[in-house]
């Protein structure tokens, strides 16, 4: 039994580490990366069509929120366009239905924090720096972490307010 | 245990509670709009204007929307009514809406006698049945209405032939209307411009609580206080107004007759008498009239003069001053001398009257009581009726009725039996107008789908009366050319055809003799700041907000006077059995400073249904009462009272002018000069703001405006009466009301002071509260771990520890303002000084690359103050109301002589008798 010692530990080290990459996979699918209602493809919208992502995230550079288009503004292109999708027929429904859609929500701050967006685009921040590249995202997932500390050391660098209320509530 | 056991049970428990905390949804979702509402920007708080409901005064207000939903109601700058303000009521007024008690759907009652939810078509083909089985007359009974509403309703009485009752009203101001109608051929209550007089007599009138228009007399109390007013308060009680005047008056209640009968011959007239009426007034000589009133001769005289030399005076009587049975006798006492110093037409508007022509009083019921006494009402349908403990005769008949048919919001008492309940839709889910003063029109506009399965009143009477039309095009139609206006601006005033009276030469002169007043000891009914007549009480917040006088939060109570209590040997909370002609109190008992000898006081809505003698000529239920008997029942109730009120702060630094001294074996000297502050941290530097809060303590009547302003702007939760009694309430900002050395009532509301040397900051283990770099002391909600060493370490006691979770039960969770976090349980908080609107003003003023403007933004309390008695703004601009007034000699801090330097400035009263 004591010769294979050893052994039992590094296996049940082994199995421990594989045990934690699979459930980070796992997280990483389901939490970071959260399957949508409507598969909805970044790489299509902003990288072959080329919208700009103020095309349908409206408000990003006049509210605190950049919100995601109302129904009706997908409609103005698909009443026409790739009508015979699958997951444009999907989105044809809920405008039939009249049915707000329900997207998983991929960024989100604790519920002590506010985040303004206007004043990080006013300041310059592209989106990807938070975002990532959207044009290859296939299914859009954090690619941040959104913790204090990354947020802190931003504000640092670029000599923003770093008091506790400019971001706590 | 052993120690190893010990050890793997604390990994399993540690393990359980690892993984029960992973259960819940990590993901919030991100909810589209199918179409967007035009001009509403997501994350931004829209204003809507709208009116407010809560009772008939009808202040305009702006709901401010947030992702649809309305999270916060203020008042509208601007509005004739109420000018910007809103008080504490119309603030709790938004948790009707969201009430989780609301009538949610159309009832029917069934043969158990249980209601059973049924659909709108069942429901109302139930009552088209009963329309045309039940035979008789029908009837139309509802609570005060104006604009179009009534008109419809007047409409819809007549194609369906309904009778429509007089319009139900607790305090419908009868003795002010008889006497209008007596003397002016006016049965109205006219509209009394306060702020043009220079000098104000008033007597009873809860001019700044709840008479008539209380956010619109506040707002004229304010200017009034500009161009130094000369105002006398006579009351027998004590109230926020009365401790408002320049100078108040005790005056033995019901007496007030002697006191105007003898002013009418005593100052000269500027309108002559007609001689019958002159005759008819009993003759008083001043010594009777200062022995009936318990005023000193001196002191009538020096009314009198004032009258005299007065330019433009206002004289009025209401209220409790109504309240006995000279009631009558007093308004038309006051109206004559209203008459003949020439106020009519100049500071006496009956040209633009309250609208109260419509309402009824106790007697005008005879008729119906009969009717349905005898069965022959068919159909009786009932809306916004709160309750009739005034006209009991009325309430006990009202099962009469064949079938009854009831609109209402929630389930008040007249509703007890109603054979279908119709559910209303609130104000804020509804199209309407109100027109509370006579061509003032407001807009009632919805920003709200209804939540429930509900409709306006206008929408159903238009289903009944079958033609076709909403209530939406039926207004459209109605307001024809002033609708634009309407919508725009919320508000609209129409032309007037009305003139101003002249007194009626054939008016008989009523008779004149005065009853004998009550000898001793009196029961004063008043009606309540916190829920009017009682129609607020469903509102849970308002329990919540300490009445300023008794400074009691839940609960019934008797307010004594301090001697009584002496006399009675009981203590605060001890239960006092009162007996009067006809009705029985058993209540507990809250002493009272100012409350003079024999005067007992309590609120309509704390009756509990005890039926009221009633006057002679009126039939009005009186609310001056001779006590025949008292006696402590010896059991003591536990009622929650804020603590350290009235004399506790003496000599402590927190009235004016108050600072500690030294006693006489150290010379007597002041504390301050003596131990000059100091500090061992450095002075704090600030670049760009530095943020202040004045307080004008001549200005603040104590009204708790605010605080209700403050707890529905930063979710501050609602803990209940049990807390409250073990001293846990969360309220961020209170009203103390504290008596200083020579007598005088003070209302000093108290929140977070902000302190440049915070005891606070310097306390807490683990950075918590901080210091920011705009002087705020901030909180860092997540950082927190609950040790409280801050809350202890805190002079001005505002820190409020989270012992629980508080939950708002749904549908109110929909009000939480969305900009400021709920705080978890074992968090400590505080006043931010409203840090959400700074915030936005920052954000706001940045995007235009400016700095903030002074009066940009405000803070919750101030926007909501009646009388603008909050300031708020940024000390480091020079050019700024907050840094003028911080450097007014008027200008103290409480506790100064601790060395805190609070941001928080008050300003001490500048008349000398206020």
């Amino acid at each position: 039994m004591k010769r294979y010692l050893p052994l039992i530990l590094v296996a049940y080290f082994i199995g421990c580490l594989l045990l934690i990459l699979v459930l980070a996979r796992q997280w990483q699918d389901t939490g970071q990366a959260p399957e949508q209602p409507i598969a909805f493809s970044h790489p299509i919208h902003a990288g072959n069509l080329g919208l700009e992502c103020t095309y349908c995230h409206q408000t990003v550079a006049r509210s605190p929120q950049a919100t995601v288009p109302p129904v009706s503004l997908c409609m103005e292109c698909h009443k026409n366009a790739a009508i015979d999708r699958p997951e444009v027929q999907k989105l044809r429904g809920f405008w039939e239905r009249q049915e707000p859609i329900h997207w998983q929500r991929v960024y989100q701050l604790p519920w002590h924090a506010v985040f303004n967006h206007k004043r990080h685009i006013k300041a310059g921040v592209d989106c990807s720096f938070c975002h990532g590249e959207l044009k290859a995202q296939a299914r859009v997932r954090q690619v941040r972490s959104l913790m204090m500390g990354w947020c802190v050391s931003c504000h640092r660098s670029r000599n923003a307010p770093t008091d506790c209320w400019t971001c706590h509530k | 245990m052993q120690r190893r056991e010990f050890l793997k049970l604390m990994g399993i428990v540690s393990g359980g509670a690892v993984l029960s905390s992973c259960g819940e949804d990590p993901h919030k979702k991100l909810i589209s709009h199918v179409v967007p509402r035009e001009g509403e920007v997501p994350g931004m708080a829209a204003l809507y204007p709208s009116t407010c409901t809560e009772c008939g005064a009808g202040c305009g207000i702006w709901v401010r929307v947030r992702e649809r939903n309305p999270f916060k109601l203020e008042g509208m700058p601007g509005h004739p009514i109420n000018d910007g303000a809103l008080c504490i009521r119309g603030q709790a007024s938004l948790s009707r809406l969201l009430h989780p008690d609301r009538i949610t759907a159309p009832r029917r009652r069934t043969n158990t006698g249980d209601y059973q939810d049924v659909s709108w078509e069942q429901a109302m083909a139930d009552v088209e049945q009963a329309l045309s089985e039940s035979g008789g007359r029908q009837v139309y009974l509802a609570g005060r209405t104006t604009g179009s509403l009534a008109a419809l309703i007047d409409e819809f009485c007549r194609t369906r032939s309904f009778d429509r009752a007089p319009e139900v009203e607790r305090f419908n101001h009868e003795a002010i209307r008889f006497a209008g109608d007596a003397l002016f051929g006016r049965k109205s209550v006219p509209q009394y411009h306060l702020a043009e007089a220079d000098v104000l007599v008033s007597l009873g009138a809860d001019l700044l609580e709840t008479f008539v228009s209380p956010v619109n007399f506040a707002r004229q109390f304010a200017a009034a206080l500009e161009k130094e007013q000369r105002w006398y308060h006579l009351e027998p009680h004590f109230s926020l107004t009365g401790n408002r005047a320049s100078r108040r008056l005790v005056i033995r209640p019901d007496s007030e007759p002697y006191l105007l009968a003898w002013l009418l011959r005593a100052v000269p007239a500027r309108r002559d008498l007609p001689a019958a009426v002159a005759a008819a007034v009993p003759a008083v000589t001043a010594e009777a009239a200062a022995r009936q009133t318990g005023l000193p001769v001196t002191v009538i005289e020096e009314l009198r003069d004032a009258l005299r030399a007065s330019s433009n005076p206002l004289l009025l009587a209401g209220g409790v001053a109504l309240a006995g049975n000279n009631g009558r006798l007093t308004a038309v006492l006051a109206a004559l001398l209203q008459w003949s110093l020439d106020m009519v037409g100049r500071t006496v508007d009956y040209e633009r009257h309250e609208n109260y022509e419509t309402v009824g009083g106790a007697a005008d019921f005879a008729g119906l009581v009969d009717a349905l006494s005898d069965k022959q009402i068919g159909v009786l349908l009932i809306s916004r009726l709160y309750h009739l403990d005034h006209v009991p005769s009325l309430r006990d008949a009202l099962c009469g009725a064949r079938f009854r048919v009831g609109l209402t919001d929630f389930m008040y008492p007249p509703y007890d039996g109603c054979d279908v309940i119709l559910p209303l839709s609130h104000s804020l889910e509804s199209w309407d107008d109100v027109e509370p003063r006579h061509g003032v029109i407001s807009l009632i506009k919805p920003v709200f789908r209804p939540l429930h399965d509900t409709l306006s009143e206008g929408d159903i009477l238009l289903q009944m009366m079958n033609n076709g039309l909403n209530y939406r095009t039926y207004l459209a139609r109605r307001w024809g050319t002033i609708g634009r206006e309407l919508l725009d601006q919320g508000w609209v005033i129409r032309d007037t055809e009305e003139t101003t009276p002249t007194l009626q030469a054939g008016a008989p002169p009523p008779v004149i003799t005065i009853q004998e007043p009550p000898a001793d000891k009196t029961l004063v009914v008043v009606p309540s700041l916190r829920t009017f007549d009682g129609r607020s009480r469903v509102l849970t917040l308002l329990h919540e907000i300490p009445d300023p006088i008794a400074t009691i939060t839940y609960g019934n109570w008797v307010t004594l006077s301090v001697a009584d209590a002496d006399t009675l040997g009981i203590t605060d909370g001890q239960e006092l059995d009162i007996r009067t002609s006809g009705a029985g109190l058993r209540l507990p008992v809250k002493t009272h400073p100012q409350l003079a000898a024999g005067r007992v006081m309590v609120h309509t809505d704390q009756l509990d249904g005890l039926a009221l003698p009633r006057d002679a000529s009126s039939g009005e239920p009186l609310g001056i009462l001779p006590i025949d008997s008292w006696q402590a029942t010896g059991t003591r109730i536990d009622v929650p009272i804020l603590s350290g009120s009235f004399t506790g702060a003496v000599g402590r630094g927190i009235l004016p002018h108050d600072k500690p001294h030294h006693g006489p074996a150290h010379g007597g000297d002041d504390h301050a000069t003596e131990h000059p502050p100091a500090t061992l941290y450095p002075p704090k530097e600030y670049s760009r703001y530095r943020w202040a809060l004045a307080i004008d303590l001549d200005r603040c009547i104590g009204c708790s405006a605010c605080v209700a302003a403050c707890y529905i702007e930063n979710n501050v939760a609602i803990v209940g009466p049990d807390e409250h009694r073990i001293g846990r309430e969360m309220a961020w900002l209170r009203i103390e009301p504290h008596l200083s050395r020579d007598g005088r009532m003070f209302f000093i509301p108290v929140m977070c002071q902000h302190c440049e040397n915070a005891p606070c900051e310097a306390v807490c283990p683990v950075y918590a509260t901080y210091h920011g770099s705009e002087g705020l002391n901030q909180q860092v909600y997540n950082r927190c771990v609950g040790t409280r060493y801050c809350a202890n370490n805190c002079p001005y006691k505002v820190r409020r520890f989270n012992w629980f979770d508080h939950e708002w039960p749904s549908p109110l969770n929909l009000m939480l303002n969305p900009d400021v976090s709920v705080r978890p349980k074992g968090v400590m908080e505080k006043c931010t000084f409203c840090i959400q609107r700074i915030r936005q003003g920052k954000d706001h003023a940045k995007d235009q690359g400016r700095q903030v403007k002074d009066g940009e933004f405000t803070t919750a309390c101030a926007q909501s103050c009646p009388t603008g008695a909050i300031t708020f703004g940024n000390l480091l601009d020079r050019s700024s109301r907050i840094y003028a007034l911080a450097q007014s000699p008027r200008a103290y801090r409480l506790l100064e002589g601790i060395g805190t330097e609070p941001a928080v400035y008050y300003l001490s009263k500048k008349r000398e008798n206020a």
